[in-house]
Formats: C-alpha cells, sequence, structure tokens
C-alpha cells in the first residue's frame, strides 16, 4: 500500500469548503427561498399580553379579509393536530403538563399564537391577523423566579398546582459534611446567569405540503435533524411515520434552536394537510426574539469548601433555572449542569440541588453549550476563591485542576477523565499571555488611572463524551456507497447549518476510501434517505459521524478490493485505491477509474464470474459512539481594560488554547471556536433577552438586542494543542460549543479583575456599561 | 389619506435595471424591493434577517450605493439601476472578491454572506486598499451570528491583497 503521507491527505488540511460556491452566488436555498404551485402563505395572530385567560376569539373579520383561505383558532386546531406532552413535571404534581399548538383556554406569553392566518400571500395574511379580536381576562403576570415560588400568584399552568415545575432534587456525591468540616473557609455566593437567546439569521420557517392523493405530507424545513422532526411533526398529526417525509437544504444557522418542530411549525402542516394545498411559514424577527425560545436564566448558591492553601474540598450548590412559558428543554439541562460541574478538577464533594420554575415568558430551549452554566459557576467561583484568599486566580486552577498520571481520573459525579489536557492548556495560556508582566504592566497602568484585568477559564466539552461503560449504544450511523458513476455517497443524519459537514465529512471519507474530494458526496437532509440519527447537536459530528463514515469507507475499500482482486485476478493486498482509481501492479494500464471498476464488478457479478461469497453490495452502514477519546477542552484568557468613566470595556487581547484532537479542516475548527467566542462576547457585554415587570418583553428588534458587531469581536488567537490519542483510530473531537462555554466566565473574570482595586464583586454574566459603572459606584460611593 | 386608499390604488408599473439587464413589474405600493426581487424577479440570493434594516443581509447596490432593500419601496427605485449577489460573478467567473472569502472561509450557515459580499464590494469600490480596522468599520453594520467577523475580515482584505489587482468586480 502507498504511504499515505500527511501532505496527501485532505484530512488535517484547511480544504475549501464545498458548500461555498453556492453560497456565494446567492445560490443558497434556504426555506424562504422555496416555492411550490399554489403555494400559501401562514401569519399568526399572537398575544399581546403575558398571562391572560381567553374569553373569546372572533375571526369572523379575518376569514372574510381579501386573499384570506382559511383562519384556525385554538379549538380548531386541537381538531387537527394533538396537545404537545411537556417534559419534566415534577413528580406528585397534576402534571404532566401538555398545551394546544395554539393557545385555547389562556395565553402564557407575549406572542404566544392565538390563530393562523392562510392567505394568498405574507402581506395579506397580516393584514387578516390585525382583524382578528380576541377578548382576555387578564391575569398577574409571573415574571420572575421569585415571583414564580410565590404561591399567592396564578398557576401558569393549573394542573401544575403552582408555578414551581420540579425539585428541589438533590444528589450528593463524595463525603461533602466532612469537606465543609475540614475546611479552612467557606466561600459563598449567589451567582446568575441572564437570559439570552440563539438569534440565527435565518429564523424558524417551514414550507408544509401536503398531497391529498397519495396521503403524504412533505415538508421543507430548517431544522438541525430531520430525522426528530419528522418524529415530533407524525405524533403531533397523529401521522404514521411513513407518511411524513422531511428535507432539509441550507440552513441559516440555529445554535440550538431549531430541534424537532415547534408549535407554529406543526400547525402550519396541519393546515397543508386540512386545505390540500401548500403552507410557507417563515417567521419574521419579532417572532423569532420574541417567542421562537431563550436560554440560559439560572441563579445558583454556591458554597464552596477550601482550604487555606487554595484547595477546593467540596462544593454545595442550589440551582434553579426559568424555563419560560412552554415547559420543554430545561429539566434535560440541570442534569448536565450537575454533572459536569466538577469539570476536569479534583472536586472530591458535591451536593446539588435543581429546581425549575415556568414564568410568562419566552420557553427555554438549547442553546450553544447548553449545561454551560457550570463552566460559569465554577470558574467564577476558583476567581472569587482566589480573591477571598488573596492568591492568584493562576495558582488556585493549578492546585485544583486534576492531571492525567495521577488519581483521581473521574470527576466525582462519575465521568472518566482519560485524556484530558486541561492543565497543560492553562499553563500554555498564561505562558503566551505572559503572566507576570501583564501583572506589571497592570499595576503601573492603574497608577495612571487605566483600569486592566486579566481573566481566565478552564473547562472540557462532553465531545461527545467518555464512553458510557455499559451504557446504552449511544451512536452515530453513516451509510456510505459507490454509485454508478463511481462517486462515493456518504448518508448521515447530521444536518450542517454552518459547520461544514459536507466538506469535512467527505474529507474523512475521501481519505480512508483513497477517494479524490471531489468525487464524495454528503449526503443529508432527507428523512427518505437519512440513516438512524437526531441530528447535529451535541458537538457529536466529528468523533462519531467522522469516526462512522473512517470505519464506513474503511469496510466498503475492503469489499471493493476483493471484488477487483477476483476480477484481475491479482491479491488484495497488491491493490490499492488511491486519488478515486483502483492501482497497484498487474492493473490494466496502471490505473482504473472507479467507474469503470464498478461497472466490471456489476458485469461480473451478473455474468456469475465471481466466486460465491464475494460481497458485491458497495455499500457499508456503521454505527460508532465516538470511540475512547470523548473530551474537548482548553482555556481561554482574556485581557480588557475598563473605562472606569463610561463603564465601556474593551477587549485587548482574546486567546484561545485547545485540544479538540485531531483537526478535520483547521480552518473549519477555527470558525467554530472564533464564532463561539463572538456568542460569548455578546452575551457578556451585549446580549440580554429583557421583559419588563409586567412581563412585556423589550428585547424584540435587533435595536434592542443587541448582537456583537465587527467592531465589537477582537482577534481570536488559537492555539491547538497535540492530543492525547487514545483511540486505534478515531481522535477526531467535537468543537462547536467550547467558544460559548467558555468566553463569558473569561471575559466576567477579566472585567472583575479589573475592578478589583474598586472592590467590586461580579456576581452575574451580563456586564454593560450601566452595569459596569453600578458595580464601581456602589462599592466606591 | 386614510389606509384603505393607499390599500386600493392599483398596482404601480416599474422598471429597472437590474444586473445589468432592463427588468420590470407590477407593485403595490407597500411592496419592498426586497420582496420584488425575490418574489417577482426570482432572484432569491438577497436575504431578508430582519426586514428592519439593521441585519444587512438584503443589501443591494442600488445606483452603486449599497442599500438595505428591506426599506427601499420598489416603487421608489423605479427607473434605478440595482445589483445583486446574483450578479457578482461574471460570465461564471467568481469575482475576486468571491474567491478570496472562499479561500478564506469567510462564512460558515451563508444566510448574512450576500449582505456581506454586497457590502464589500461597494468598500472596495470606493477603497481599493481599505486596513483591517477600515474593513471592520464599513462591515459593521452587516450582521453574522456564526463566525465571529474575523474570516470575514480576512477575506476582503485577501482580496484586495497581492499585485495583480484589477478593477474587475469593483465598478
Amino acid at each position: 500500500m502507498r504511504p499515505r503521507v500527511p501532505a496527501e491527505r485532505y484530512t488535517g488540511a484547511s480544504v475549501r469548503r464545498v458548500e461555498d460556491e453556492r453560497l456565494l452566488t446567492g445560490r443558497g436555498t434556504f426555506v424562504a427561498d422555496a416555492h411550490l404551485p399554489g403555494m400559501l402563505h401562514a401569519a399568526f395572530h399572537r398575544s399581546p399580553l403575558p398571562h391572560a385567560r381567553i374569553v373569546a376569539v372572533n375571526t369572523e373579520a379575518a376569514r372574510r379579509a381579501p386573499g384570506v383561505v382559511a383562519v384556525f383558532d385554538g379549538a380548531e386546531m386541537t381538531q387537527m393536530a394533538s396537545p404537545v406532552a411537556a417534559l419534566g413535571a415534577a413528580p406528585g404534581s397534576g402534571g404532566p403538563v401538555s398545551f394546544g399548538i395554539l393557545a385555547m383556554d389562556k395565553v402564557r406569553l407575549v406572542g404566544d399564537p392565538v390563530a393562523l392566518v392562510v392567505a394568498e400571500s405574507r402581506a395579506l395574511a397580516e393584514d387578516a391577523c390585525e382583524l382578528i379580536v380576541v377578548e382576555y381576562e387578564e391575569l398577574a403576570p409571573v415574571v420572575t423566579v421569585e415571583q414564580a415560588l410565590d404561591p399567592s400568584l396564578p398557576a401558569i399552568f393549573e394542573e401544575l398546582g403552582g408555578n414551581r415545575l420540579f425539585g428541589p432534587e438533590v444528589k450528593v456525591f463524595g463525603d461533602v459534611d466532612g469537606a465543609f468540616a475540614r475546611a479552612d473557609r467557606v466561600v459563598r455566593a449567589s451567582i446568575h446567569q441572564h437570559r439570552h437567546q440563539n438569534v440565527p439569521m435565518e429564523g424558524r420557517a417551514i414550507l408544509a405540503s401536503f398531497d391529498a392523493s397519495s396521503g403524504q405530507l412533505l415538508v421543507r424545513a430548517s431544522t438541525q435533524g430531520v430525522n426528530t422532526t419528522r418524529q415530533m411533526l407524525a405524533q403531533q398529526l397523529r401521522m404514521p411515520l411513513d407518511r411524513v417525509r422531511v428535507v432539509a437544504e441550507d440552513v441559516g444557522g440555529s445554535f440550538g434552536l431549531k430541534f424537532g418542530a415547534s408549535r407554529e411549525e406543526a400547525a402550519c402542516c396541519a393546515a397543508s394537510r386540512a386545505l390540500g394545498q401548500p403552507v410557507r411559514w417563515v417567521e419574521d424577527r419579532w417572532e423569532n426574539l420574541t417567542v421562537s425560545g431563550q436560554a440560559r436564566e439560572e441563579s445558583f448558591e454556591v458554597e464552596a469548601a477550601v482550604t487555606a492553601s487554595g484547595l477546593i474540598l467540596g462544593l454545595r450548590v442550589q440551582m434553579v433555572i426559568d424555563s419560560g412559558a412552554y415547559p420543554g428543554f430545561a429539566p434535560l439541562v440541570v442534569d448536565i449542569v450537575r454533572e459536569m460541574i466538577p469539570g476536569p478538577y479534583r472536586l472530591g464533594a458535591l451536593s446539588f440541588s435543581s429546581s425549575g420554575v415556568v414564568t410568562n415568558k419566552a420557553s427555554y430551549v438549547a442553546y450553544r453549550g447548553p449545561w454551560a452554566a457550570e463552566t460559569f459557576v465554577r470558574e467564577r467561583i476558583v476567581d472569587l476563591v482566589a480573591q477571598e484568599l488573596g492568591i492568584s486566580a493562576l495558582e488556585v486552577r493549578l492546585r485544583n485542576l486534576a492531571t492525567r498520571d495521577e488519581p483521581p481520573l473521574r470527576m466525582v459525579t462519575g465521568p472518566s477523565l482519560a485524556g484530558i489536557t486541561a492543565r497543560e492548556s492553562l499553563l500554555r495560556a498564561a505562558e503566551i499571555v505572559d503572566l507576570a508582566r501583564f501583572q506589571e504592566r497592570q499595576l503601573r497602568l492603574r497608577d495612571e488611572g487605566r483600569y486592566l484585568g486579566v481573566g481566565f477559564a478552564t473547562y472540557i466539552e462532553p465531545a461527545p463524551g467518555p464512553r458510557q461503560e455499559g451504557g446504552e449504544g449511544n451512536t452515530e450511523q453513516v451509510r456510505v456507497e459507490l454509485d454508478r458513476d463511481g462517486l462515493l455517497l456518504v448518508h448521515t443524519a447530521q444536518m450542517p447549518h454552518g459547520q461544514s459537514h459536507r466538506t469535512t465529512l467527505a474529507q474523512v471519507a475521501a481519505d480512508e476510501f483513497g477517494a479524490r474530494l471531489e468525487q464524495v458526496r454528503v449526503m443529508v437532509g432527507d428523512s427518505q434517505q437519512t440513516p438512524e440519527g437526531f441530528g447535529t447537536g451535541g458537538s457529536r459530528f466529528a468523533a462519531m459521524a467522522g469516526g462512522a463514515a473512517l470505519h464506513g469507507a474503511r469496510r466498503l475499500r475492503g469489499k471493493v478490493l476483493e471484488a477487483a482482486a477476483q476480477i484481475l485476478d491479482l491479491a488484495p493486498t497488491d491493490l490499492d485505491i488511491w486519488r478515486g482509481e483502483l492501482v497497484g501492479p498487474g492493473v490494466p494500464g496502471g490505473g482504473l477509474p472507479l467507474a469503470e471498476l464498478i461497472s466490471r464488478i456489476d458485469l461480473a457479478a451478473r455474468s456469475g464470474q465471481l466466486p460465491p461469497g464475494v460481497d458485491v453490495d458497495l455499500t457499508a452502514t456503521e454505527d460508532f459512539d465516538g470511540g475512547e477519546s470523548g473530551w474537548s477542552g482548553g482555556t481561554h484568557c482574556c485581557v480588557v481594560e475598563v473605562d472606569p468613566d463610561t463603564g465601556l470595556v474593551r477587549i485587548l487581547r482574546y486567546l484561545v488554547v485547545e485540544d479538540c484532537g485531531d483537526l478535520i479542516n483547521p480552518a473549519v475548527v477555527d470558525g467554530q471556536i472564533r464564532g463561539g467566542v463572538a456568542q460569548g462576547v455578546g452575551a457578556v457585554l451585549l446580549e440580554r433577552s429583557a421583559y419588563d415587570p409586567e412581563g412585556q418583553y423589550l428585547s424584540a428588534t435587533l435595536m434592542d438586542y443587541l448582537l456583537p458587531t465587527a467592531l465589537d469581536v477582537p482577534h481570536i488567537e488559537i492555539e491547538h494543542l497535540s492530543p492525547v490519542r487514545l483511540d486505534p483510530d478515531v481522535n477526531f473531537r467535537g468543537v462547536g460549543e467550547g467558544g460559548m462555554i467558555a468566553a463569558p466566565p473569561t471575559i466576567c473574570n477579566a472585567i472583575a479583575d479589573a475592578l478589583s482595586p474598586f472592590g467590586a464583586k461580579v456576581l452575574e454574566q451580563h456586564l454593560p456599561p450601566a452595569r459596569i459603572l453600578e458595580l464601581i459606584g456602589a462599592t466606591s460611593a | 389619506m386614510p389606509e384603505s386608499e393607499l390599500g386600493a390604488r392599483g398596482p404601480l408599473p416599474i422598471r429597472l435595471e437590474v444586473n445589468g439587464e432592463e427588468r420590470g413589474g407590477d407593485v403595490e405600493a407597500r411592496t419592498t424591493l426586497a420582496d420584488f426581487l425575490r418574489d417577482q424577479l426570482g432572484l432569491t440570493g438577497t436575504h431578508l434577517g430582519c426586514e428592519h434594516g439593521v441585519c444587512g443581509a438584503c443589501t443591494v447596490l442600488l445606483d452603486s450605493l449599497p442599500t438595505r432593500s428591506c426599506l427601499v419601496l420598489a416603487a421608489s427605485a423605479d427607473g434605478c439601476r440595482v445589483e445583486t449577489v446574483e450578479g457578482l460573478a461574471r460570465d461564471g467567473q467568481l469575482s475576486r472578491l468571491q474567491r478570496a472569502m472562499w479561500d478564506s472561509h469567510s462564512f460558515q450557515c451563508g444566510f448574512c454572506t450576500p449582505g456581506f459580499l454586497i457590502q464589500a464590494t461597494a468598500l472596495l469600490a470606493e477603497n481599493p486598499t481599505p486596513t483591517e480596522a477600515e474593513v471592520r468599520h464599513a462591515l459593521s453594520g452587516n450582521l453574522c451570528r456564526c463566525t465571529g467577523y474575523e474570516s470575514i475580515v480576512r477575506g476582503v482584505l485577501a482580496a484586495c491583497a497581492g499585485p495583480e489587482r484589477s478593477g474587475a468586480e469593483s465598478k
């Protein structure tokens, strides 16, 4: 076999993206770009109130409005689709909670969909929405966690008997009481992570097309996974799975928002089925910001048992999560936060209490690194411990981080820490930023009235996490096949929406099979062809789908070589596939193109020239769980300057030292990291999903919900550590979420350091100028 | 004038030059240029990201000036010259900027891409050798949620680096 030197491999090179030629020429196909004959347009009449009983819905005028084909209110929609059953109601409560696809008896947040109008154009549908008159009986809004726990306020779901959704549930790991008994000191803090949100540039969108003659629903979706969307739609529409087909082409970002099917999307499918015509809905930015979903908003009471030398012996944590109006994802998040909060640290004891509440705000959804609160809380507490003990934060981290060569090699909550390089990343980041010299400069500049700060955060990210011992096979499936044209088709349930999977999976498969990159087609986004798998999320792609593609391509290559050897009467070991040709001594013409080889195999098989037992099914399906290596991670470091007069924060330097295993495509990896950090910059300095005390949403335009621009995001330096390779074949790891997990605590720690001369204590994540001035003023006044 | 009377006015005929071709159509008074381009001319490369003029995804060149097509009424573009992302490549050849952005891995999901391309094309037409700070300033009215902008800025700078600069794509 030919040597496969790195220079000859696609894997590890920043090859250009196969996605780009279309996207750069305006030929991408997003849902809003798709048209079908007879297509109708949907718009929703939405609640202006956060909490109210619906007394009456009058849609008469809307039904008579120009261009209107149909109007459906909540009662009518209930006849057409099943209610949504929510996860996570408290044991012992009247739950589980369920709710209609459109609001029926009551509305639970501003923007709750009350009626669906279908018309000949979007504008006419919106015109008709304004003619719908709803009579409400207002209820007191439940806007904060404190209000949710106040029994005098009305229950958002009467069947819950209150607004507590679950908990408090307490789990204990290790000897917590012993840790606190041995402690020299207990550091206490109330830490809050504010509400912010995904804001993909393309909002939610769907084009539903029911074909009455075949009884099939064809859906074009903007989704992170066609299989999950299909399952949810089939369930809600009470249709057999095989009658629902979901396809997706270009998806304009998501960051966790577009999993499954939203209520609005299900409503459009139900409307298309009722009308027998295609119905398209493309949410506008107001809808996206107000009702598509929001994330984070978690509060923590933390106690840390520490020794005088800075060892953190144990933590007691009470977490409350605000799940917003319609419960869904929040209960899953607390379990991951609890498991992950020790991170790469040798924390010996943890008591973790979790509760969830419902409020009259947008529903809690997954957002890039949904469990990121664990890193925020831990990395903030580490700095607070350092501050209280008068030890450097770097020193406290180094004293507590796990090392690979001494036990314990697992988190107190269970997961193995094999292969992590957290300590190495921290040391390297401190070296690059030249901490000692920075601190000299920091002191010097303070005398000039300039306030600089440096912050670190060290984290690990399950990407996909260590192999679960005895756990159910959590795998990703890939099907690799050769078609008649000699193309290598790689089918995956991953659904790229910016992650460049069409390029990176092709790189892996091309190398392993011996194909040219342009001979590989990564096939995504059609539930009729897509293998098992829930879609893109949880940083599963690189290790799990990458590994499955690698093993699939390897097995298929073996089949092709064996069949070729039979046809050519050569030994399989003398043959190779290289750059899309069969090569080796004795191969006619020195090389046989794949397409020709395939037709010869096909001919030989059909004319019975191959001995029995030679497998000529040129397909290989592999399931892969990610292999032995499961963690990505690293350290971020940020240097800021805070202007004490304006409260403005300027990021002077941002550095990422990270380990996501072997890089498939370095430019793609760096893009994922930088994009995640940018969202962290936004979260700390700009973005907040703000409500007024009455439950009205205040951030409903992009002039109110501020995304970072090219002037806000600094140059981000990235250094990749050389990974610990534990798996014989697959040492790629996911990298999608780490940037967003580590950036908020890094920036907050840097700001806290800059504000330390003022005695300010940073206990929250959102630090816009007004808050900075408060923090300075509150303590210096 | 009451709204009902505005709505009652019939369609308005418009003619304009789009990517070098004479195009026309009948529009409602309230039809935006973006909707006209997308729905009536089928030029769906121009994307709508916010419809309130903030995100910049819908930016087109209107008589050579970068303009938010979601804020311009189609009727008011009557007689104007419009260039969209579909017009950047000539004779199947990507523009220098498009190639540089491809080489630089500038974009991820691709939704904001058309607006950035048009905005950067306008910048390079006016200033063929911008500094990084000038590029960042010029692109600061366009939102991208995926990339953190660095790859986009690098792509624009790469388009004006090197000796073989031609004015082909900047006019």
